[in-house]
């Protein structure tokens, strides 16, 4: 494990902390990071806790046909929204490992995600 | 220094141990709402690593009868010192 | 997103075409070349290779991210699949008067892009 972290803080830390479909959380953060990156912000992604559910390899639409957020995640990069941090103790505590996840993403231990949040200016939790 | 802000009670969330692995060293973490149980002695242990630094709002602990019932270690605030606290601030940070 | 709410038509050849208060397609099957072309003629413009070009990578970024994109993307998306002198905000600018992200999203057949003001 690498602890000492190469931080490269954006203007924008968002944590996501809700899993796919169950509820609106995931969705809306990804939104934020959207437009704060059309507007020219650099943007980081913490997933955390649940949050790196939504990085699972294989997601589907729903049961209904409901879209899900793996789309938008595959699109971060066209936004140049590309620092992707994962919670590395909720990656194990669920079972995964970084060849699950659909994206490159940099787990962080808990010492590197206290630093993370400090060095950006402006946190918003989903 | 960032002010943390958990609505949450850690007797039935998780959310207080994402706060506190965010926290920096001179951040200091807010409960209000359901978050004030975690005031309580036999709560206040989930919040071991940020001594001094733990708020708790008044207003929400008479609401619920918690007032007389916290933990010594822990600063109460009313409505007036959490202003005090988010102006202190340069940024809050909910954990809901 | 696509509003479900039909606020006028269009009229391409035989067909009834439903548009959103914002003149967005509100079935996005119903797009065609000549609902493009139809659309196109509302905002003053003659759709020529340059232009079909474009609409044809916005298709695809939606059909791969089912979103429409924002300029920036737009820009990115174009400048991958055309070439670095394509995929600048002054060509888009002359091929999309206005706002480029939003009028091409419409000739293109795809929803209001959702990040852009």
């Amino acid at each position: 494990m690498k602890s000492d972290l190469d931080l490269e803080p954006g203007d924008l830390l968002v944590i996501l902390r809700h899993g796919p479909h169950g509820t609106s959380w995931l969705r809306e953060g990804l939104d934020a990071a959207l437009v704060a990156a059309a507007f020219g912000r650099r943007v980081s992604l913490l997933f955390m806790g649940e949050g790196v559910s939504a990085l699972v390899t294989g997601q589907q639409a729903g049961p209904l046909g409901q879209k899900g957020t793996a789309p938008t995640l595959e699109m971060l990069a066209m936004y140049d929204i590309e620092t992707l941090w994962v919670e590395d103790e909720a990656l194990s505590s669920l079972g995964l490992a970084e060849g699950d996840l659909m994206l490159p993403t940099r787990p962080l231990a808990a010492e590197a995600i206290e630093r993370a949040v400090a060095a950006h200016p402006l946190v918003l939790t989903f | 220094m960032k002010l943390h802000i958990v609505n949450r009670s850690p007797a039935s969330s998780q959310v207080y141990a994402q706060a506190v692995t965010a926290m920096g060293p001179d951040d200091r973490l807010l409960l209000i709402e359901d978050g004030v149980q975690g005031a309580l002695p036999q709560l206040v242990r989930y919040y071991e690593d940020i001594p001094g630094r733990l708020y708790v709002l008044r207003e929400d602990l008479e609401a619920r009868g918690l007032l007389g019932r916290c933990d010594g270690s822990v600063l109460v605030v009313d409505v007036d010192g959490f202003v005090q606290l988010t102006e202190e601030a340069e940024q809050t940070v909910s954990w809901y | 997103m696509a509003t479900t709410e039909i606020y006028r038509y269009l009229s391409v050849a035989d067909q009834q075409v439903g548009l959103d208060p914002e003149g967005y397609l509100v079935d996005l099957d119903q797009w065609s070349p000549d609902v493009a072309a139809a659309l196109a003629d509302e905002e003053g413009i003659l759709l020529e290779d340059d232009h079909w070009e474009v609409l044809r990578v916005l298709r695809d970024f939606y059909a791969r991210y089912e979103m429409a994109p924002a300029m920036r993307p737009l820009v990115k998306a174009v400048g991958m699949a055309l070439g670095a002198d394509k995929g600048r905000s002054i060509h888009l600018m002359r091929l999309f008067p206005g706002s480029p992200a939003k009028v091409a999203a419409r000739l293109a057949g795809l929803p209001k892009p959702t990040h852009c003001l």
